[in-house]
């Protein structure tokens, strides 16, 4: 079995490695310091199993699984914690694999063993349990290669039928998530403006009238308008008089 | 981010130190102390042959009247008085007691008045209307001033007790963090076999650490004591960190042989590194500094703060600020204060403190 090791810490990573290789089955096939590395080592590496950090620098452990998910042949994941009373309450509520640091050798081999892929209802239940973290990043598969938006540069998502399309600076992705639950998860940083519009708050240049007397948004740096809908508008002008 | 610089100091400060006289335990311990006063008083008029006995019940029928009403009257003037100042729960209190013991008096010599009238005998109420209302409002203001200054010392001497308890509890709390014993026993886990010397190192460095955390948090230590705890604890923390963490310390400027309060900087040092230095992929840089102003000195830690996030990596901070300023408010009252200040990209605290050199 092909396994990655991530972990902030070089001597985490260094023990766990070791004992790994205790036994002739596994194999350490890489190495990572951070959740950004994790996804492109995965990504070179194709591991069977990912024995990841929950607190990191950057982009945490559970982000990073939530990535990983994204992957053609998405790798099991086991967690591992120093001490986070909140994490293993998650990860014992969604049934979710992990070990506690210093981790004990059987310990180990149990979870390696009983590890598994994680379901999508695994990691939304993990993410909206773990003190509520926003991802910082949103990712998607194109031709085969991860790609990751950083959420602070999204202008705006947009829903059609069945997809919700991305749009930042350089160019759109299309995600497989519905937008209320985008709506929720990143709640502090955009706004609903419309069924099927969710704009950033940051990027909002304007909200003005247009001829009609309908609300309408422009973001900066887009000719685009927004319709802003009646039913949303009230909101939407108090978010932005707050902000 | 706005800084709640109330953290941990309790609720609002009340001024109102009278206790509870409507428990039960209390109203016994009134009935008693009125009981002792009427002894006091009838002892003081004892003459032989007098009816020490008939005196003694005479006193303390008035007494009781006079104790249990004015003490009911300060029970129910307490909630109003619960956000007073000082000066004015005592005036309060003084005028209830005073004025209780007036209308008291007036009643017994109206009773006699009345009872002499009818033919009554009078001898167990008083005659002289004056000179029974001059006696009795100055015997009332004396235990009254006496009473309420029981009260306030009291109450004070409770506050202490309870502020050092709860300055204990936090500085365990704040000390012993679960992460860093975990991390710290997860680093040895793995020097054990790849650098033994370095394990047994951080094993002793573990257990300086935990040594001054475990002694009394009240005792002050030299400067230069608390500076080497603070390195001891920055040692650890390398191991696990390696070249992500880097502390500065520009301190020689500080007397050195100043006594403060112990393990008053390794707090704010580990706070520095948890959400400051940890949450950045590249690591950092603590700057420990020292100045010194006319007869106080500052301490000044300062740590980058994550753009990413700033406001997650700070929401834990509260608890090791809330009881620095706390034992230091203990160690010098009125004397000592802490700035925070807090830029995008960096978080500053500041401890400003006399400098005592000996123990008073």
């Amino acid at each position: 079995m092909k396994i990655l090791v991530v972990d902030d810490e070089a001597p985490a990573r260094e023990r766990l490695k070791r004992l790994i290789e205790e036994q002739d089955e596994w194999q350490v096939v890489a190495e990572a310091a951070n959740g950004h590395e994790a996804l492109e080592r995965a990504d070179a590496t194709q591991p069977d199993l990912v024995l990841l950090d929950i607190r990191m620098p950057g982009m945490d452990g559970i982000e990073t699984a939530r990535h990983l998910a994204q992957m053609d042949e998405p790798p099991a994941v086991i967690f591992t914690t120093a001490f986070n009373e909140y994490a293993v309450e998650a990860f014992e509520a969604s049934a979710v694999g992990y070990v506690l640091k210093p981790v004990r050798r059987g310990r180990l081999a149990e979870a390696l063993q009983r590890a598994s892929r994680l379901t999508r209802p695994q990691l939304v239940s993990l993410a909206s349990r773990e003190q509520h973290q926003a991802r910082k990043h949103i990712s998607a598969r194109i031709r085969g290669e991860l790609r990751l938006v950083p959420v602070r540069d999204v202008l705006y998502f947009h829903a059609d039928q069945k997809y919700v399309t991305v749009h930042y600076p350089d160019g759109e992705l299309l995600i497989d998530e519905p937008i209320k639950e985008l709506e929720e998860e990143f709640a502090d940083a955009f706004v609903r403006v419309h069924r099927s519009t969710l704009v950033a708050v940051a990027h909002i240049e304007a909200l003005a009238k247009d001829a009609e007397g309908h609300y309408e948004i422009r973001l900066k740096g887009l000719e685009e308008r927004f319709p802003v809908s009646r039913r949303l508008a009230p909101a939407v002008v108090r978010r932005l008089k707050d902000a | 981010m706005n800084e709640s610089t109330n953290h941990g100091q309790g609720e609002e400060e009340s001024h109102c130190y009278l206790p509870d006289l409507c428990t039960q335990r209390n109203v016994l311990a009134i009935v008693l102390m009125a009981e002792l006063v009427a002894i006091v008083y009838t002892l003081a008029r004892f003459v032989s042959g007098g009816g020490f006995w008939m005196e003694l019940a005479n006193t303390s029928f008035f007494l009781m009247w006079a104790a249990l009403a004015g003490a009911a009257s300060l029970c129910f003037a307490r909630p109003f008085l619960a956000r007073a100042s000082l000066s004015t729960v005592t005036l309060v209190a003084f005028s209830i007691i005073v004025l209780i013991t007036l209308a008291i008096s007036e009643m017994a010599w109206a009773i006699g008045h009345y009872a002499s009238g009818q033919g009554l005998a009078g001898t167990i109420f008083p005659d002289d209307h004056g000179a029974l209302l001059v006696r009795n409002l100055g015997i009332a203001a004396i235990v009254a001033s006496m009473i309420l200054r029981y009260f306030y010392v009291n109450f004070q001497w409770q506050r202490n007790v309870e502020m050092e308890a709860r300055a204990r509890v936090h500085a365990l709390q704040a000390r012993i963090r679960p992460h860093f014993l975990f991390n710290s026993m997860n680093t040895i886990a793995s020097l054990t076999r790849s650098n033994p010397e370095q394990a047994e190192e951080a094993i002793e460095d573990l257990s300086d650490l935990f040594r001054v955390s475990l002694s009394d948090s009240r005792q002050r230590i030299p400067l230069k004591e608390e500076f080497e705890v603070s390195r001891i604890y920055q040692r650890i923390e390398q191991l696990r960190l390696g070249e992500r963490l880097r502390v500065r310390w520009l301190v020689n400027d500080l007397p050195m042989r100043a006594l403060v309060p112990g393990l008053l900087i390794q707090p704010l040092l580990e706070n520095a590194i948890y959400h400051g230095i940890e949450p950045l992929p590249e690591g950092g840089e603590v700057l420990i500094e020292g100045f010194i102003h006319q007869n106080q000195m500052e301490i000044r830690i300062s740590n980058p703060l994550s753009e990413d996030d700033p406001q997650h990596s700070y929401t834990g901070n509260q608890l090791a600020l809330a009881n620095v300023k706390q034992r230091l408010e203990l160690a010098y009252p009125g004397k000592a204060r802490v700035e925070v200040e807090q830029t995008p990209g960096e978080y500053r605290i500041s401890l400003f403190l006399p400098i005592v050199e000996n123990e008073e």
